[in-house]
C-alpha cells in the first residue's frame, strides 16, 4: 500500500513537468525527477537537483545571463537604427548597421545551433563554422561601406528600380 | 501516510490547472533534496550522446503534433532570421568577390527589363521577411518584459504582428 503511493507520487513528480516550477520561488530547490533507485525505501524519497543560481553563486557564473541581456540590447539598438538609417544615411550609420546586424545575426544564429546541433565536436565546429561566417560577412559589408556605394544608399538605389 | 500523498496530489493538480499554490505547500515535500553535481548542458549531453550511441530513432513531434498559430508563427521567425542573415552573408561574401560595384550589377538587372509585376513581386518579397522579423521581433521582445503571455494575448499580438507585415510589405511594394 505504501509502495504504490510512493509509486503514485513519484508518478506525480514525473508527470508535472515544468508548471509548478513557475510558482515556486527561485530560492527552492528545483527539483528534477526523482531517482528510481528510491522506490525500495519511500520514506527516503530525495528529489536531485541541480543547484540553482540564487543557491550557489559562487559556483555558477553570470555568463549566460548578461549574453541574454545583451541579446536583447542589441536587438533594440537595430530596431533603433531603422528610422535612422532612412532620415539621416550616411557612413557612420552604415558602419553601425553593418555591427549590429553581424551581431544580432551571429548571436541568432548562434542559438539556432544550440537548439539542433548536439554532440560536444559537433557544436564546436558549427560554431567555428559560424564565427568564420560572421567575421566574413562583416568584413565584407565593412568592403561594401568603404569601396562601394554603402548599405543605406545599396537599399535606396534597389528600391528606386 | 495516505492522507499525505493525497493532498500532495491535489496540490500537483492544482498546480497544472494553473491556480498559485503558496510556497509552504512545496516545502515540505523537499525535505530530502540532493544537489547534483553536474550541470544542466552535462545533463543534456549525456541525453543526447546515450541515445545517438544506442541509435535510437527520433520519437515523431512535428509530425503528429497539431500545428497552431503561435507554433507557425515561432517557426516563421526563425526561418525568416536564419534567411535573412544567410542574404546579408551573400552580400557581404559577393562583395569580396565579385570584381564590378553594385551600380554596375544593378544596371545589369535595369538592363533585363523586367516587368513591373515581378518587379513588385520581388520587393514584397524582400520587405515580407524583413517586416515580419522585425514586427514579430517586437512581440518577442515584449514577451521579454514579462508581459503578453496569456493565450488570448499571444493569439491578439500574433495577428496583428501577421496583418502589420502584410500591410506594410504591401505598402513598401509600390513605393
Amino acid at each position: 500500500m505504501i509502495i504504490m503511493a510512493a509509486v503514485a507520487r513519484l508518478s506525480c513528480v514525473c508527470r508535472r513537468g515544468i508548471k509548478p516550477l513557475l510558482y515556486q520561488s527561485t530560492l527552492l530547490p528545483r527539483a528534477l525527477v526523482a531517482s528510481h533507485k528510491y522506490q525500495d525505501h519511500p520514506y527516503m524519497l530525495t528529489a536531485r537537483i541541480h543547484a540553482s543560481q540564487a543557491l550557489n553563486a559562487s559556483s555558477g557564473s553570470k555568463a549566460a545571463s548578461l549574453h541574454w541581456t545583451a541579446e536583447r540590447a542589441v536587438s533594440v539598438l537595430l530596431l533603433a537604427m531603422g528610422p535612422v538609417a532612412y532620415f539621416n544615411p550616411g557612413p557612420f550609420i552604415d558602419y553601425s548597421l553593418a555591427a549590429a546586424l553581424t551581431l544580432h545575426g551571429h548571436w541568432g544564429l548562434g542559438q539556432v545551433l544550440t537548439d539542433y546541433v548536439h554532440g560536444d565536436t559537433k557544436i564546436k565546429i558549427a560554431n567555428a563554422g559560424l564565427f568564420l561566417l560572421s567575421t566574413v560577412t562583416f568584413a565584407g559589408l565593412c568592403y561594401f561601406n568603404y569601396n562601394d556605394v554603402g548599405i543605406c544608399k545599396a537599399v535606396a538605389l534597389l528600391w528606386s528600380k | 501516510m495516505n492522507r499525505f500523498f493525497f493532498f500532495f496530489f491535489y496540490s500537483r493538480t492544482f498546480a497544472r490547472q494553473g491556480v498559485c499554490v503558496s510556497r509552504s505547500q512545496y516545502t515540505v515535500f523537499y525535505r530530502h533534496a540532493a544537489p547534483m553535481g553536474t550541470t544542466a548542458k552535462e545533463e543534456m549531453n549525456k541525453f543526447w550522446a546515450k541515445n545517438a550511441q544506442l541509435n535510437r530513432p527520433m520519437s515523431p513531434h512535428i509530425t503528429i503534433y497539431k500545428w497552431s498559430v503561435p507554433m507557425m508563427m515561432s517557426i516563421t521567425h526563425r526561418g525568416t532570421g536564419v534567411g535573412l542573415s544567410g542574404a546579408i552573408s551573400a552580400v557581404a561574401l559577393a562583395a569580396l568577390v565579385l570584381p564590378g560595384s553594385y551600380p554596375y550589377y544593378l544596371d545589369m538587372i535595369h538592363s533585363l527589363y523586367l516587368g513591373p509585376c515581378l518587379i513588385a513581386l520581388a520587393k514584397f518579397g524582400i520587405a515580407f521577411p524583413v517586416s515580419f522579423h522585425t514586427l514579430n521581433g517586437v512581440r518577442h521582445l515584449y514577451w521579454d518584459i514579462g508581459k503578453g503571455f496569456k493565450i488570448p494575448q499571444v493569439y491578439k499580438t500574433g495577428y496583428t504582428v501577421i496583418g502589420l507585415s502584410i500591410l506594410t510589405s504591401a505598402a513598401l511594394m509600390f513605393i
